[in-house]
């Protein structure tokens, strides 16, 4: 009885956490920050997601826990090489200029 | 509300996550930067997922991980990257009927609850013809412990397939529609007709 | 005390010092990256305290659920974990620097002017990387900023 009010203290920090890192989110500035909270969240939401599978005991929750530690990872990735042309406008161009020139000195 | 909190526990994690949600909502809301609604929309359908989840509804809660976390927050980002940056200003008019539409519709909602059988009813519909056959089937015909597996991999597998199939050729579309990945590039002097 | 309530009792004890722990770096990591002035300090925040408090408490709730496969997929996740965080939190910091975001120096107004001008700097790169900035700069047609460092 005891372990699951502990555990309960722990899943209730690890929401704190999670809202103040929503706070960084909802302020920015940069879109890094915000790259960055997204991503701190995630874990953190994995994390509750562990803790309360142990709580409850079932252990299906922990299966979702880790098809987020791999959507949560590709994710971040992905949306970083968005950024690193910072418009998929420019990206498709130069796609598409490299395929009609055949070759290109784009990367 | 404290005496329900003793007897089941996780009742105050669900609150925490529906007060989040509340939060995330608001602020979609009131953002004007499209790139951070992208992210906070990434972070309505995580915290949604896992108060799926403290509902007991895991394969909900499964399905919203996969798509709304992963696919969604990168088809919106691709869609805002190809469109505006930052929203345009609503008129306070516009705002307000929304709202009242919205409270209108979860009004509505709410009503209808009442109508609903209780949670778990065994004579509710749903738990008492078709259903309680597959429920009672399900062991002796396929022999998969979750009924909801069983009826979509087993009893409907070929809809299934055809589903997988219609999702996998959209896919492949739109990835040949916007060129994504692309070609390797290739060197200057050499490929060229 | 029989030994398995001995037992039971001392890998209780374990789990809630590495909880304890791991809650501590959690909650330092968000604070930190609540409060700390500019991105590299915040994703220093971010970036250490979630590896390791994630670390924690994943041990610590192995702890628990003994010998099961709950621990077998606590450890996976863990790992997981132990894999992906460092990685993102690397690519994070490594687009922000390539997109040409300079860290924050100093807070205070230094006295010598090319500091001065230095701390500037750092400052209007900050805001440049804003959503809105890069939106005014498409607008006026100027070239999209990649960088300095990037590869070619």
């Amino acid at each position: 009885m005891i372990m699951l009010w502990i555990n309960m203290a722990v899943a209730l920090a690890v929401a704190v956490a999670m809202a103040l890192m929503l706070s960084r989110l909802f302020a920015g500035p940069t879109l890094y920050d915000r790259v960055l909270a997204t991503n701190s969240f995630g874990t953190k939401t994995i994390l509750l997601l562990l803790v309360y599978g142990v709580l409850t005991g079932e252990s299906a929750v922990t299966d979702i826990a880790l098809l987020y530690a791999l959507i949560n990872f590709v994710a971040t990735i992905a949306i970083l090489k968005f950024f690193r042309y910072r418009s998929l406008e420019i990206a498709l161009a130069q796609m598409s200029l490299r395929r009609a020139i055949g070759g290109g000195d784009d990367e | 509300m404290i005496d329900m909190i003793v007897t089941d526990p996780t009742l105050l994690i669900e609150y925490t996550l529906m007060a989040m949600l509340l939060a995330v909502g608001v602020a979609i809301v009131r953002l004007r930067d499209l790139f951070a609604v992208v992210m906070l929309l990434g972070v309505y359908s995580l915290l949604s997922a896992a108060w799926f989840v403290s509902l007991d509804a895991l394969d909900v809660g499964f399905t919203e991980a996969a798509v709304g976390a992963g696919i969604s927050t990168l088809l919106l980002l691709a869609a805002m990257l190809l469109t505006a940056r930052s929203a345009e200003p609503v008129s306070a008019i516009r705002h307000w009927s929304a709202f009242a539409v919205a409270l209108a519709g979860g009004a509505a909602l709410f009503y209808a609850i009442g109508d609903m059988p209780a949670f778990g009813d065994p004579d509710a519909p749903a738990n008492a013809y078709v259903g309680l056959q597959y429920l009672e089937r399900t062991q002796a015909d396929i022999g998969v412990p979750n009924v909801v597996t069983a009826v979509l991999a087993s009893y409907r597998g070929f809809d299934t397939l055809g589903e997988v199939v219609v999702i996998f050729a959209a896919g492949l579309g739109v990835m040949l529609l916007l060129g994504m990945g692309g070609r390797k590039p290739r060197k200057d002097g050499e490929g060229e007709e | 005390m029989t030994p398995d309530a001995l037992l039971s009792l001392a890998l209780n004890a374990v789990s809630v010092a590495l909880l304890a722990a791991g809650v501590v770096f959690v909650l330092a990591g968000a604070i930190g990256v609540l409060r700390l002035p500019d991105f590299y300090t915040r994703l220093h925040a971010a970036g250490v305290t979630d590896t390791l408090g994630a670390e924690l408490i994943v041990i610590g709730l192995m702890f628990q659920t003994g010998w099961s496969l709950a621990t077998a997929k606590l450890a996976l996740a863990g790992f997981l974990i132990f894999l992906t965080s460092p990685t993102a939190t690397h690519a994070v910091a490594n687009a922000a620097h390539r997109a040409g975001l300079k860290p924050l120096l100093s807070r205070h107004q230094p006295a010598h002017p090319r500091l001065r001008a230095e701390l500037e700097a750092a400052k209007k790169s900050e805001a440049e990387n804003t959503i809105e900035a890069i939106e005014t700069a498409d607008k006026a047609g100027k070239p999209v900023r990649t960088g300095k460092g990037r590869a070619s």
